[in-house]
C-alpha cells in the first residue's frame, strides 16, 4: 500500500474534524436575556474561562458602543459573568467578544436593545360622540318629565272643572 | 303659561333627539380584534430563503384589508416608547429603522396607528387578517418583498412579547404592531396591542 493512499484519508478526516470542533468547542459566551428593553440588565458570561486565570473581559460593540467590562462573579453554571445595564444605549443589536484571564477568546453573542413595552398607536378622541350622547340623553329625560308634569297638570284641571 | 311649556318641552324634546343622533354618529367604530386562530407565532417554520442586503422600505400593501401606504423611518421617544407616525398623518406607517429591514434575515418591524380623531387610521383592519393572509413590502431598492400571515394575535400592552417581536431569527420574518382591544376612558388608550407575525415567502 502506498504512504498516499493513507495519508490522504486521514488528512480528510483531521480537516473534517478541525471544521466541526470550533463550533462545539468556541461558542462559549452567553447573554441573557437575548433581547431587552433599554434600561433592562443583561448578564454577559464565559462559560469556558477559568476564574483562577483572572477576569474576564468582555467587548461589547454596537451602534454607538464599543467599551469593555470585566467579569465581576463566578458563574455558577461555571466560568465567568458581569451584569450590563443598558440605560442610554442606543436601541439596536450588539455584540459580545470575551477574552479569558489568560488571554484566550471564549466565543461571541448578540443581543438587541429593544424599545420599552408596547406601542402607543391607538388616537382617537377620548371623549369621542359619549359626551353630546350624554347631554342628549339629559335633554330627553328632562322633556320626558316636563311632558308629564303638563300632563298631569292638565288633568288636574280638568277633574276641577268637571266638580 | 301652558303653551309656554308644551314649548319648552318640545325644545327640550327636539335638541336632545338632536344631540343623541349626532352622539351616536361619532361614537368610534371598534377595530376588528383577532380569533387567535393559527399556530404560535415560535413555532412556525420558515421557507429557506437566501436573505436581502438591508434596504429601506417605503410602502407596505395589505390587499385583503385594502392598506396601501407610504413608510416613513421611527425609532424610540425619550421615554423608550416605540414611536409612532404623527396623528395628522394616520394613512402613513412607521417601520422601525434600528431593527432590520423587511427581507433581511431576522424580524422587521412595522407600527401604525389603529385610529385617529376623525376615524380610522392605517392599521384599523389589522385584526380582520388570517393566517395565509399576504403582505408586500416595496424596497427603496426596487425590489418588492412577500410575506405570508403566520399568526395575528392580541398582547395586554403591560406583558407585550419583546422577545417575539424584536427578537433574533434566522429566517426574514415581519411584525405589524397597531392597538386594540378595550379603550380605556380614564387612560385614553387602548389596553392591548394587536400583532401580525409574517414569514417572508417571495
Amino acid at each position: 500500500m502506498k504512504a498516499t493512499q493513507v495519508l490522504v484519508p486521514v488528512a480528510s478526516g483531521i480537516a473534517l474534524g478541525a471544521l466541526l470542533l470550533p463550533g462545539t468547542a468556541l461558542a462559549d459566551t452567553t447573554v441573557s436575556p437575548s433581547t431587552t428593553p433599554v434600561g433592562g440588565t443583561v448578564v454577559l458570561t464565559a462559560t469556558n474561562c477559568n476564574p483562577n486565570s483572572g477576569d474576564a473581559i468582555f467587548h461589547v460593540t454596537g451602534p454607538d458602543r464599543d467599551q469593555n467590562v470585566r467579569s465581576t462573579t463566578a458563574a455558577a453554571s461555571g466560568g465567568l459573568s458581569a451584569e450590563l445595564f443598558t440605560a442610554g444605549f442606543t436601541l439596536g443589536t450588539y455584540t459580545v467578544a470575551a477574552t479569558c484571564g489568560d488571554g484566550t477568546p471564549d466565543g461571541s453573542a448578540t443581543f438587541t436593545v429593544t424599545p420599552i413595552g408596547g406601542a402607543q398607536a391607538g388616537g382617537r378622541d377620548g371623549t369621542g360622540g359619549g359626551g353630546t350622547l350624554a347631554v342628549g340623553a339629559t335633554l330627553l329625560v328632562t322633556s320626558l318629565g316636563g311632558a308629564v308634569i303638563l300632563a298631569r297638570r292638565r288633568r288636574h284641571a280638568a277633574q276641577a272643572a268637571t266638580l | 303659561m301652558r303653551g309656554l311649556g308644551r314649548l319648552l318641552v318640545t325644545l327640550l324634546a327636539v335638541a336632545g333627539l338632536a344631540l343623541v343622533g349626532v352622539g351616536l354618529a361619532r361614537l368610534p367604530a371598534r377595530p376588528p380584534q383577532p380569533d387567535g386562530t393559527g399556530p404560535p407565532p415560535q413555532l412556525v417554520t420558515a421557507p429557506s430563503l437566501p436573505p436581502l442586503l438591508r434596504a429601506d422600505p417605503v410602502e407596505v400593501r395589505i390587499p385583503r384589508i385594502g392598506v396601501r401606504a407610504p413608510l416613513v423611518p421611527v425609532a424610540a421617544d425619550r421615554a423608550g416608547a416605540l414611536e409612532v407616525p404623527p396623528l395628522d398623518r394616520p394613512g402613513v406607517a412607521g417601520w422601525y429603522r434600528p431593527g432590520v429591514s423587511p427581507g433581511e434575515s431576522g424580524n422587521a418591524v412595522l407600527v401604525g396607528h389603529v385610529d385617529a380623531p376623525d376615524g380610522p387610521a392605517v392599521f384599523f383592519e389589522l385584526g380582520r387578517l388570517r393566517p395565509g393572509d399576504t403582505v408586500h413590502i416595496a424596497r427603496a431598492d426596487a425590489t418588492v418583498v412577500r410575506f405570508a400571515v403566520d399568526a395575528v394575535e392580541a398582547y395586554p400592552k403591560e406583558s407585550f412579547p419583546t422577545d417575539l417581536v424584536y427578537g433574533p431569527g434566522t429566517a426574514a420574518g415581519l411584525r405589524l404592531i397597531t392597538c386594540g382591544g378595550r379603550f380605556d376612558q380614564g387612560s385614553g388608550e387602548y389596553v392591548d396591542n394587536v400583532i401580525v407575525f409574517a414569514t417572508r415567502t417571495a
